[in-house]
């Protein structure tokens, strides 16, 4: 796995710029060029009921756009990296995924915003399926960001983000391509943790020797991974835990102080996918750190 | 402006106040609501009146019967239809003068028309108000919503890939077929489904303006005629009673206006055509073959076509819904085309629709701009269900020859929306000659006795409203799909001047000769 061409999309919420330069780091592991995308969406300025096209407002939109882009692209290229404006009016989820078809793009990189409870019932939202549907890996950034824990709400600047990288793991082909990621970033990851949840509803009415059994199976594993990633120096720790995966990966990455998720989508339907969310989605969504998804 | 607005609505309200007729209908209602609280026999009586009204109401559609009770239609006054007529002129001249405040604020202007008729005809007349507020929305404004949807919805599914080559044949063959799919897919459908391969097409043509421009003449309008799902006009009719295939009559008048649409758009394209190709480049794009993806969906449109079918022959009863009467069937095909429609998205693929461009917004336009569109215009239709006895005495008296129903419905479905255009117009028909009959009898009446006129209503509305963007929604919906992909659209009156004056007026001249 290789990350030479960075799709970024933007809609200019705060820290967005911030959140670019979080990427400059992978200049080290050959990103060669950024490609930033603004999506006009088609409602704002198409279909206006018994009118048309506000070709004007597009242009104005898009100008204004263009304008800001400007000061991010010399940073970009100051950086030494090339970089390409797309500005496009359409479908914000449908464009993103066509700009990164025609763009051939290694990582699509798009915010998360704070949402309602409305949409975090309804979970369709563009960027979920964005990370639903891409066919490249996903990474939903967030820079500065306030949670909730047991000690009250509180924030986090996440401006290191391949510092510590979690890569959690069932053991699927997208959790193995998890593990490439990490070693793309070979170089800028000070240490990486792998960490296996054993889900606690699985375990229900499973005997003690088979427990043992599966323990010791899947210590083996976490130590093969840990060991691909020392072979290509980069420091590893495993951890493995019973309960419930989504809690327990985001327990155990505020504990090791990851700095990011990696993590295999999981291969629900997308009617499951849709209305309930694999565990991949479950994290995305509620995590303080940046999530990166690998299909 | 919100002040404006507001002052408006104040002013309304007084009027409908102090109005002597809602003094009359007032202590009318009193009557009513003392003999019903005293629990006499004659209140019993009343009671059962009211009741049996609701039912002609429901199933007719027609004001407050004809015994012993306040007949709206006789009493409203003609200044209670000026919210409709700012409804109306709202949706004319916002997206014109003020596009980029209508475009962000149009839901709010609809609500606040609707308001400023509702909440004053609400205070004025209370239950007989309520009543005819939820009849207007349960019979009229869901149904057509719902119809709306499945078809935007199926006809989203279906994706025509490829590449065809922009000739004058090709164009005319494909306002050809769009204009046969139209009556049944809509009209909206049927221009969402054609005009991106059609401007595909001609992306190498330079003159495409007058393609457009034919093509909502022809997809978007003049092809909705055969069926109740082409056009929404024939829907509201067909709500109303008029049978479905009743409309299959005005099929002579399409293909006159269809025939001369497409001679005069064949002989424009050939001449356009013959003169860029010494300069038109072609395109070096490799050609893709044609093909249609999502065409399963055709058969949910079998299936819409069969359940608004099913719902004019089937006889299930009726059902009471909030005191509104609604046959049994009619909820049933509600609830079918919502099963098409889900069924549509359910199947096919989210990329077809993506590829399609497909969005909700159109839709949800639609929806927030009808609801105080029907709301608004109940009195106006109240008046004129009352015939010369209504406050619109005059119009009714003064449109009498079919050809004035066809130029009359067309003028004003041309620049108003033709939806509510073709109501008013049907019901001044029905006040004209059956004023006083319940709408179950008068509509096979004019079906049968007067089928001239219904013919020039149905014509008029559905022809007339390509002669501006704001005529028909798929108008504004092909004229923002255009000029997002580049090709060069007329100016509101450009449109009018330059095409509508030039092409359609002269057809509907002859098609008034021929026919009425």
């Amino acid at each position: 796995m290789k990350f030479e061409k960075v799709l970024f999309h933007t809609q200019f919420r705060a820290h967005a710029f911030n959140s670019l330069k979080t990427l400059f780091r992978l200049k080290a592991c050959g990103l060669k060029e950024i490609v930033l995308v603004y999506v006009i969406p088609r409602e704002t300025v198409g279909f206006v009921p018994y009118g048309g096209f506000l070709k004007e407002e597009e242009q104005r939109i898009r100008k204004q756009i263009k304008c800001r882009f400007e000061s991010w692209q010399k940073a970009v290229e100051k950086a030494g990296m090339k970089c390409t404006v797309r500005i496009q009016t359409g479908i914000l989820n449908a464009s993103i995924l066509k700009i990164a078809e025609n763009e051939k793009v290694d990582l699509i990189v798009t915010g998360a915003k704070k949402r309602t409870l409305f949409e975090k019932i309804y979970v369709g939202s563009h960027i979920l399926d964005i990370l639903r549907r891409s066919t490249v890996p996903v990474m939903m950034g967030r820079y500065m960001v306030q949670f909730e824990t047991e000690d009250g709400v509180l924030s986090r600047k996440n401006d290191q983000i391949f510092q510590r990288p979690l890569l959690a793991t069932d053991w699927s082909p997208p959790s193995e391509r998890g593990l490439a990621a990490i070693t793309a970033f070979r170089g800028i990851v000070e240490e990486a943790m792998v960490v296996h949840v054993i889900d606690a509803k699985l375990t229900k009415g499973v005997n003690a020797s088979r427990m043992k059994a599966l323990d010791k199976k899947s210590r083996q594993r976490l130590d093969a991974y840990c060991a691909r990633l020392e072979k290509e120096n980069i420091a590893a720790e495993s951890h493995l835990c019973i309960g419930r995966p989504v809690s327990e990966i985001l327990r155990i990455s505020r504990e090791t102080e990851a700095t990011m998720i990696i993590i295999g989508r999981t291969g629900k339907d997308w009617m499951e996918e849709y209305w309930l969310g694999g565990v991949s989605h479950r994290v995305a969504e509620i995590s303080e750190l940046p999530v990166l998804l690998v299909p | 402006m919100r002040s404006l607005l507001l002052a408006a609505a104040m002013i309304l309200l007084c009027f409908f106040l102090a109005s002597p007729q809602v003094l009359a209908a007032n202590s009318a209602s009193a009557i009513v609501t003392a003999s019903t609280e005293t629990g006499s026999p004659a209140g019993d009586a009343q009671i059962h009146t009211q009741e049996s009204d609701a039912r002609h109401l429901s199933k007719d559609g027609a004001a407050h019967g004809n015994s012993g009770h306040v007949n709206l239609g006789e009493l409203l006054p003609i200044w209670s239809c000026i919210p409709f007529a700012c409804m109306l002129l709202s949706i004319a001249l916002f997206p014109l003068l003020l596009p980029e405040f209508w475009h962000h604020h149009f839901g709010k202007i609809a609500a606040f028309w609707a308001a400023c008729l509702g909440i004053p005809f609400l205070i004025a007349y209370k239950w007989i108000a309520l009543h005819e507020i939820l009849h207007i929305i349960l019979a009229d404004y869901v149904p057509f919503i719902i119809l709306l949807w499945s078809l935007y919805t199926v006809s989203g599914g279906i994706l025509l890939r490829g590449s065809l080559r922009g000739t004058p044949a090709v164009n005319t063959l494909i306002l050809a077929i769009g204009t046969l799919l139209a009556s049944w897919m809509g009209t909206t459908g049927a221009a969402m489904l054609l005009i991106r391969p059609f401007l595909r097409a001609n992306k190498d043509r330079k003159n495409r303006t007058f393609m457009v421009v034919f093509f909502i003449f022809l997809v978007a309008n003049v092809g909705g005629s055969l069926t109740p799902l082409g056009d929404p006009p024939l829907f509201l009719g067909f709500l109303h009673g008029v049978s479905f295939f009743w409309t299959l009559k005005i099929f002579p008048h399409m293909l006159l206006v269809v025939g001369l649409l497409l001679l005069v758009y064949f002989f424009l394209d050939a001449y356009y055509y013959r003169k860029e190709r010494p300069s038109g480049k072609i395109s070096d794009e490799p050609r893709e073959l044609l093909r249609l993806e999502g065409y399963h969906n055709f058969l949910f449109l079998l299936g819409i076509v069969g359940s608004v079918l099913l719902s004019g022959l089937v006889d299930l009863g009726e059902v009471n819904t909030f005191g509104i009467h609604r046959a049994v069937q009619d909820w049933a095909r509600d609830g079918l085309l919502i099963l098409m429609g889900v069924f549509s998205m359910v199947t096919t693929s989210i990329r077809i629709r993506e590829d399609n461009d497909f969005t909700w917004f159109p839709i949800i336009e639609v929806a927030y701009l009808f609801i105080g569109i029907f709301i608004t215009m109940i009195p106006c239709l109240l008046i004129l269900k009352a015939g010369s006895d209504g406050a619109l005495a005059v119009l009714i008296d003064s449109v009498k020859k079919p050809y004035h129903y066809f130029w009359v419905t067309g003028a004003l479905s041309g620049f108003l929306d033709n939806a509510p255009t073709y109501l008013t117009f049907f019901n001044t028909a029905i006040g004209s000659f059956y004023a006083g009959l319940p709408e179950s009898e008068a509509v096979p009446l004019l079906m049968s006795e007067r089928a001239v006129y219904l013919a020039a209503i149905s014509t008029g509305a559905v022809f007339f409203g390509a002669c501006s963007y704001i005529g028909n929604a798929p108008n504004f919906m092909v004229r923002s799909i255009s000029e997002e992909a580049g090709t060069p659209m007329p100016s509101f009156f450009g449109y009018i001047l330059k095409y509508s004056l030039v092409f359609l007026i002269p057809v509907f001249i002859v098609v008034t000769l021929v026919f009425f």
